[in-house]
């Protein structure tokens, strides 16, 4: 009983404590008006202190990349803190090299802004703006994936390089209370201004996935953040592979379909992996293409083919594949899309053929 | 049983929406602490450690790396099947570990019974002693992954 009394005791005291130290942090911590200096004071802000960077820039419209929203787990939102930030958090560490934490890189989101403080950010995150706007189609491409057409209301145009990525704001559904933002490859060519497509395969337990599978309807009203991100094409090749899985498709497709517009002549290998016939999505439109532009071939290769598929194509993982038609990278640029696990196994294949690891190309999400 | 404030705030990590969409407790309406507790009991009967669980995890999960999305057969005795998705998940409890979204599922080929985890999951397991509540669809009961994974009891030997 008297041990009971101990741990009720604690836990009680424990609790008090806690509820104070909230209490105190909201009311007694009023970090008052704060500057935010940006590029030497190229732009200057005056906001309320308490606030994280991340969130005190997208209120004055300065959007930087993110693809989980300020949970600390994409390590996207770096920013270079001159002078003000406090010390370095646990959750920041795992994301920065060792020279990163020399220079005073830091996750925007896990900067909470408690004086005048001073960063220093690239030019091209000026141009990422919000959108309003409107789902205007949504298509079954395979039993997990699905593709969506959205309408830009408010701005009406984008200006984007082929192979960027666009956050999209979830609103609360089901037991789900809060927003979430996640970030998805943009699909559609950059020469549509006032649409924008995104390929979304459904996770398992996916916050943003569910929703889009699940609760996202035609004629409805989302939040659009971007262009954002560094996966687009270089020009200083003129032969290019492109490998991807599942919606790993999504920029490479728009990235293709850039080059061919512009009348690019450029040799393209388009290699996709999939597991069964039922995995793969776009053929018609690929093959097309490869009847119409003679420097791009098209390589779908399934590693897991059924008997009713009755494939004629490739078989085998799709990096083993790809070694059956490339036999020297050097002069080429890969571009890679797809899980973790598929990079990974593709860049120690790209590597093995000559490509150098400086024009191997993917995004680090 | 009353659980302590950090705890609490883990447990509110694990709510629907905070870092998955269905939360990693499921229809249990137990505090977390109880969770974990009525569990380490399970394994202990079991005569297993947490650690030793979670190896045998990690150990399919690795051979199935081998052929992404593909099954592949391991020691003749399990069919072994992994994917992953783009992206990352935090561990709700707060200790930095972020892993990546990818799943394991385990069909023992002579009972047929499946088992399904994900990365986190063996986290969780060999980190914090946590399978999940009941009704989670991640929810990994010891019992189960002993008996589908043909671990040995440590009393038996």
């Amino acid at each position: 009983m008297e041990i009971l009394i101990t741990i009720v005791s604690i836990s009680g005291i424990a609790t008090l404590l806690a509820i104070l130290i909230v209490l105190a942090d909201k009311f007694l911590n009023n970090y008052g008006q704060c500057n935010i200096s940006i590029n030497n004071g190229d732009k200057t802000f005056v906001i309320q202190g308490g606030q994280n960077l991340l969130s005190s820039l997208a209120e004055q419209k300065i959007y930087i990349p993110s693809a989980c929203g300020g949970k600390a787990t994409c390590g996207l939102c770096k920013v270079k803190v001159v002078d003000g930030a406090g010390p370095l958090l646990p959750t920041e560490e795992p994301f920065l090299t060792e020279q990163e934490k020399l220079d005073g890189v830091r996750l925007s989101c896990q900067v909470k802004i408690k004086r005048d403080i001073s960063i220093l950010i690239p030019e091209e995150y000026f141009s990422i703006k919000q959108y309003k706007a409107t789902v205007m189609k949504i298509n079954d491409m395979t039993h997990d994936i699905k593709e969506f057409s959205f309408r830009l209301d408010e701005p009406t145009t984008i200006d984007f390089k082929a192979g960027q990525y666009m956050q999209i704001e979830t609103k609360p559904y089901g037991k789900i209370k809060e927003k979430a933002i996640r970030a998805y490859s943009i699909s559609s060519s950059p020469s549509d201004k006032n649409h924008i497509e995104l390929i979304v395969r459904r996770v398992q337990g996916g916050i943003c996935t569910t929703y889009m599978h699940d609760y996202l309807n035609v004629g409805d009203q989302v939040i659009l953040t971007g262009p954002q991100g560094d996966f687009y094409r270089r020009d200083d090749s003129e032969s290019y592979i492109f490998m991807a899985g599942g919606s790993g498709l999504a920029p490479i497709k728009s990235i293709i379909m850039d080059i061919v517009e512009k009348g690019l002549d450029k040799e393209m290998y388009f290699f996709f992996g999939a597991v069964t016939k039922k995995d793969l999505y776009y053929i018609d439109y690929f093959t097309q293409l490869e009847k119409d532009y003679p420097k791009f071939h098209y390589i779908p290769a399934l590693s897991g083919p059924l008997p009713e598929d009755d494939w004629k194509g490739d078989v085998g993982l799709v990096t083993n594949v790809m070694l059956q038609h490339i036999k020297d990278g050097s002069e080429m640029h890969a571009y890679l899309c797809g899980s973790p696990g598929m990079i990974n196994a593709c860049i120690k294949v790209l590597t093995g053929v000559s490509f150098r690891e400086d024009k191997i190309f993917y995004d680090k999400f | 049983m009353r659980q302590s404030p950090a705890l609490q705030q883990i447990q509110n990590n694990m709510a629907p929406g905070a870092y998955t969409a269905h939360g990693f407790l499921g229809d249990d309406q137990r505090n977390l602490i109880d969770i974990i507790k009525s569990d380490e009991q399970l394994v202990a009967k079991l005569g297993v450690t947490h650690k030793q669980i979670a190896s045998k995890m990690k150990e399919m999960t690795k051979m199935g790396i081998k052929t992404p999305d593909v099954p592949v057969i391991v020691q003749g005795k399990y069919e072994v099947l992994v994917d992953d998705h783009r992206g990352f998940i935090p561990c709700p409890f707060a200790d930095n570990v972020k892993e990546i979204k990818r799943n394991t599922q385990v069909r023992n080929l002579a009972s047929n019974d499946i088992v399904y985890w994900s990365d986190l999951n063996i986290h969780m397991i060999e980190q914090h002693g946590f399978y999940e509540g009941n009704g989670s669809i991640f929810r990994n009961d010891p019992t189960t992954l002993f008996s589908v994974l043909g671990l040995s009891s440590k009393k038996n030997l």
